[in-house]
């Protein structure tokens, strides 16, 4: 067990957690990327990327190549391992990996993509590799000649299924929707269908893949009729979407969404304090790689001011020699504002027995959770980080004063 | 450490005239899976050294060897005994399926 401190960990890295490191290396964090498998993630299998701004025209991975440079100029670590449990409920996170290693960070950011969807019908999975593809760019020549079937029309469905028509003699497509809709761009929609090799089976899914050793076709079930037909074939392309790979987080008590999706606010914080979701990971609206860049600039620099006032609280407050006044306090609240500058003034008039520090609930949500004050203001009294007491609210000096001698 | 590359040639005589018990993964270069799986091997086979052979082909370099064993797709990791062709992993494979295979048709 070796036990490594870092000041912020990122889980994944692809683009979100590339960005991350970038941002979290700047900022002379140290900062440690676990991924399992090549950097880059599923930009990977992309070949081309004509949407990423400054890019004209690039393959994923060699985008991806260059945000891992540009990471490693900025002193990010890297280590090639796998997450499989996670303890977040000390303000120290522990991480603990395949190899055994056990992490402790700061700020943990989520950012460990997603993986393809199965769909979990009888074939798919004993037929890997004997016809059942997931990759058009590593498996398509080998269906030279022969009668591909594709499941899905969502934009990766749809721009493989075309790759895949240099081999094959065939691709049939079969399509959840009615007669017409795909769920890819349009742009690709129209290449598809002006295809001569393409067809399209609408209104279905897949029910079953046949064959023995090989694929020899599958079993295709129309939704509105409900009747099936068998379609003889020697491939099937799955592409029906994306799941989160969140699973090893699920028992740290994170909130997350019935598929797997954790939601995030626009500093992505989920509900835990320190640990961010970025990407693919959280709930959102656009799902490409300029987004998951943005994600993981914003969640560094949000980890970033979070390690910093951790740091300032702990000089400050919990080794500070003197006896301290926390003063929570919210600023649009005059109230609060008359209160504390009364707190000062009983505070010098006994000549400084306490150092005051105030704490604006607005923006330190966390400290007002740990202190567990829910009404400003509030005093807590602490002698070397521990509470002593906490003080009554009034605004006669007086009284102040007396619970301070 | 990288894996011993394989042609047909040395494919015949590892495999056929040495019957080493020995496991090749089937790959190409630009499939991401397969970048995926190739380094778990790369760093399995120091555990198995002197017991099971771990080697590479490339089914571009070599396409009869991948339609002999028709397979149809890569990623795949076969595994051959006693000059005879055992089993085979599919896809993206992580350590511990390799392990368990290397065990029940490899160690058994």
């Amino acid at each position: 067990m070796g036990d490594v401190t870092y000041d912020l960990i990122i889980i994944g890295g692809g683009p979100a957690g590339l960005t991350a490191a970038i941002y979290g290396g700047r900022a002379k964090l140290r900062t440690l990327v676990i991924n399992k498998g090549t950097v880059g993630g599923l930009v990977n299998t992309t070949r081309e990327i004509v949407n990423y701004p400054g890019y004209g025209q690039i393959s994923g991975s060699d985008l991806m190549k260059d945000f891992k440079k540009h990471a490693d100029s900025f002193g990010a670590e890297f280590s090639r391992d796998e997450v499989v449990s996670v303890n977040f409920a000390q303000e120290d996170k522990i991480i603990c990996t395949k190899k055994d290693k056990e992490y402790t960070a700061k700020a943990v950011i989520v950012a460990c993509g997603s993986e393809p969807r199965l769909l979990n019908i009888p074939g798919e999975k004993r037929l890997q590799g004997s016809g059942v593809a997931y990759c058009a760019t590593c498996d398509a020549e080998f269906f030279e000649g022969e009668d591909v079937v594709v499941v899905g029309s969502g934009d990766q469905a749809i721009e493989e299924g075309m790759y895949i028509t240099k081999f094959a003699r065939k691709v049939t497509v079969i399509v959840l929707h009615d007669e017409g809709v795909l769920d890819c761009n349009k742009v690709s929609a129209e290449r598809a269908f002006q295809n001569e090799k393409m067809e399209f089976v609408w209104n279905s899914t897949l029910e079953e893949v046949l064959g023995e050793s090989n694929v020899e076709g599958v079993k295709i079930k129309n939704l509105k009729t409900g009747r099936s037909t068998e379609l003889p074939c020697q491939g099937v392309f799955f592409f029906v979407g994306m799941i989160p790979s969140t699973h090893f987080i699920q028992e740290s008590g994170i909130g997350m969404d019935r598929r797997g999706y954790i939601p995030v606010n626009d500093l992505m914080e989920t509900d835990l304090e320190g640990v961010y979701a970025v990407g693919d990971n959280r709930v959102k609206y656009l799902r490409q790689v300029v987004s998951a860049a943005g994600d993981g600039a914003t969640a560094a620099v949000a980890a970033e001011r979070y390690i910093e006032e951790l740091n300032a609280f702990s000089t400050s407050v919990l080794k500070s020699d003197k006896k301290v006044l926390l003063l929570f306090f919210n600023a649009l609240n005059n109230e609060s504002l008359e209160f504390s500058t009364l707190l000062e003034e009983a505070n010098q008039e006994l000549s400084e027995p306490y150092k005051v520090v105030k704490v604006d609930t607005a923006t330190k949500k966390n400290l007002a959770q740990k202190y567990d004050v829910k009404i400003v203001p509030s005093v807590v009294v602490l002698d070397r980080g521990q509470e002593i007491k906490r003080l009554d609210y009034s605004m006669e000096k007086e009284k102040l004063k007396a619970q301070l001698r | 450490m990288s894996l011993e590359q394989l042609n047909a040639n040395s494919f015949e005589k590892i495999i056929y005239d040495n019957e080493e018990s020995c496991l090749v993964i089937f790959s190409r270069k630009s499939c991401h899976v397969c970048k995926e799986v190739v380094p778990v091997l790369e760093e399995l086979q120091l555990q198995y050294r002197d017991r099971v052979g771990f080697y590479y082909v490339d089914v571009e370099e070599d396409k009869n060897l991948s339609q002999r064993f028709s397979l149809k797709g890569v990623p795949q990791i076969l595994f051959f005994k006693d000059g005879e062709y055992q089993a085979k992993l599919a896809g993206a494979v992580d350590e511990d399926k390799v392990i368990d295979k290397i065990a029940e048709v490899l160690e058994s």
